[in-house]
């Protein structure tokens, strides 16, 4: 063989060799592990930490709130949904409650063409005229159980077998249904069927109170219906109530966030939530307070009420007690 | 050429011999040390993959799940919390550009033969979240006539044949064993000749990093038994995942009790995101 060929072999030989042992050093080992690709970028990429952590891990701590939750309509709205992803919480702080309830709400629920017919959607300006003037979803809707569900209004009750009943309660409620004592509400021409849930609340203990439980615990299903009966049928004209701290005019504006349910001035158009028009100031703020603190329970009021100052809830109250108790109806 | 030049000529020659030959000899002893190298790491490689037991992770074994996704058109309502939550999840850019899903929406005005199309990174939709890093859909058709509207979520398909796989020139994007279509970041070079094969337009390359981004199914979540975090945030259902291995998994029962379509099926990429109620027009 001529030289120069030899030469240029070897010298391709040569090149090859080196090309292999280039390659063999620069390719990770992982590379073709698999395929044409390094293998230990999978690892690396499941090492990853999730962000969302999913309801579970709110359970744990939040447990009466992921009970409620999970058993309301909105149970397919995971929490981060709303509250943003868990990782870091709580260490690194709280998460955030949204505040502006109008724009969260209506990503789902504003009416839009394209939207299927099964998903609730509202016309915003209609829904809550509100809106305007700052009032937000959650005045109405707890968000953790947005369905408002209204009790039964069907109360069958004997108005004069409730007269005879009611002496027992006349000590604390008046004689006429007219509390002779800021603290304990006046019952005359409340709404019927938001007295009987109230008493079967008492007396099942779904409510608690030091008082009223045991008399409660005392009445049959027909003693509360005659009770409601009678009480709804008396007049609630009363002497107006003793001073006020609050202001009326600042418990107003508040009040918007009330009237959907209670009504504008207190007197609402649902039988199965209380009228409190005129009722007692110093009931109507404990009252408020207790559904702040949760020592009273109910989905809708401890949302509205958990926003309120102790002021606000004077003001409310001023505002309330100084509105005619006859329905506008 | 001169006399004396001649021996000169020739010294130069001997000199370039001895050369050649202490090179060679020292180039094979490199060789040799080298090669001796090689040969432990090949047998390193082929030792690691004997053993090893499950792969990526000591709890997931990729030989034992096959992942697919499914979208119902019919329930989406266009909240875009999936994009919100991939966003947050996968450390998305946030802006009204790059999503590694979206969600579009079809509305067919009467008197009028295509539909109108727009997404969450509309002008229109982005003004009427107020900011480019929120997300929402603007009611803009409130007083149309419209005749027929819905919404269709989007993301990867991780198709069987993915042609942004065939065209990178790194080996840095790949098909996972349990069906997922992975991009290895420390290899990407960012010369984005994926973003232009995938018929999907489901990658787009992040600027900051320097490399092409995609859906990775949340590759992370779905290997320690959670949910992408677009399916745990989509609050009607409307996107479905899970294991064909498992016949009774969310997307196995999906496509056995739906009629389902994929998108663009004529390019033989072969899908793995399964369609309901969507019309022709979305591809």
């Amino acid at each position: 063989m001529p030289k120069h060929i030899v030469r240029l072999i070897s010298l391709i030989v040569v090149l090859v060799v080196v090309a292999a042992i280039a390659k063999s050093y620069l390719t990770v080992d992982s590379f073709y592990r698999f395929g044409h690709y390094r293998a230990d970028s999978v690892p690396e990429i499941a090492a990853q930490i999730p962000v969302y952590q999913t309801a579970r891990y709110c359970l744990d701590c939040h447990t009466p709130r992921v009970a409620q939750w999970s058993a309301s309509s909105h149970k397919s709205v995971t929490c981060e949904v709303c509250h943003g992803a868990a990782k870091g919480h709580p260490q690194n702080g709280k998460l955030p409650i949204p505040k502006d309830a109008v724009k969260l709400c209506t990503l789902c629920h504003e009416a839009m063409p394209g939207r299927p017919a099964t998903q609730p959607q509202i016309q915003v300006a209609q829904h809550n005229p509100y809106t305007s003037s700052g009032q937000q979803c959650t005045a109405c809707h707890n968000p953790h159980s947005p369905k408002i569900v209204a009790a039964p209004t069907k109360v069958a009750g004997n108005a004069s077998a409730g007269r005879q009943r009611a002496a027992a309660c006349a000590s604390c409620h008046g004689a006429e249904g007219i509390s002779p004592n800021d603290t304990w509400p006046s019952l005359a021409g409340q709404n019927a069927a938001y007295l009987a849930r109230i008493l079967s609340a008492y007396k099942s203990g779904d409510q608690k109170d030091v008082a009223m439980t045991p008399l409660a615990q005392a009445l049959s299903n027909a003693d509360i219906q005659n009770l409601a009966a009678y009480y709804a049928g008396l007049s609630c004209k009363a002497a107006p109530s003793g001073t006020t701290v609050g202001d009326a005019a600042a418990g107003r504006v508040l009040s918007r966030n009330c009237a959907g349910c209670h009504g504008e001035t207190g007197v609402g158009n649902n039988p199965a939530w209380p009228n409190i028009a005129g009722q007692k100031p110093g009931y109507l703020v404990n009252v408020l307070k207790a559904f702040r603190a949760g020592l009273r329970k109910d989905p809708m009021m401890a949302g509205v009420a958990r926003g309120l100052s102790d002021k606000d809830i004077a003001n409310l109250a001023a505002f309330y007690v100084g509105q005619s108790c006859q329905s506008t109806k | 050429m001169t006399n004396e030049s001649k021996p000169k000529l020739a010294a130069r020659r001997e000199f370039l011999a001895k050369l050649a030959r202490t090179a060679t000899c020292a180039g094979a002893v490199v060789g040799a040390a080298a090669a001796l190298g090689v040969m432990q790491n090949v047998a390193a490689k082929s030792e690691s993959k004997s053993t090893g037991g499950s792969f990526p992770t000591k709890d997931y074994d990729w030989t034992k799940h096959q992942w697919a996704f499914g979208v119902d058109a019919t329930k989406c309502i266009g909240c875009l919390r999936c994009v919100e939550a991939c966003k947050t999840e996968n450390n998305v850019p946030r802006n009204a550009h790059q999503f590694r899903t979206w969600v579009e929406r079809y509305v067919y005005l009467e008197g009028e033969d295509k539909p109108r199309i727009d997404s969450q990174q509309d002008p229109v939709n982005i003004e009427a979240s107020g900011s480019e890093k929120e997300y929402r859909f603007a009611n803009r058709y409130k007083d149309a006539k419209v005749e027929k509207a819905f919404f269709v979520p989007k993301l990867c398909n991780h198709c069987n044949h993915p042609t942004c796989n065939q065209v990178c020139p790194v080996g840095a994007c790949y098909k996972t064993e349990d069906g997922v279509v992975l991009i290895d970041h420390d290899y990407c070079i960012g010369c984005r000749y994926c973003v232009q094969a995938c018929p999907y337009g489901a990658r787009f390359f992040n600027e900051e990093h320097g490399v092409t981004e995609k859906c990775t199914w949340c590759y992370h979540r779905i290997t320690k038994g959670l949910q992408p975090a677009c399916v745990e945030a989509c609050p009607v259902g409307a996107r479905v995942f899970g294991d064909r291995r498992d016949k009774q998994s969310p997307i196995s029962l999906f496509i056995r009790n739906n009629r389902v379509q994929v998108l663009k099926p004529e390019t033989g990429n072969g899908p793995n995101v399964f369609y309901v109620g969507i019309d022709k027009e979305v591809v």
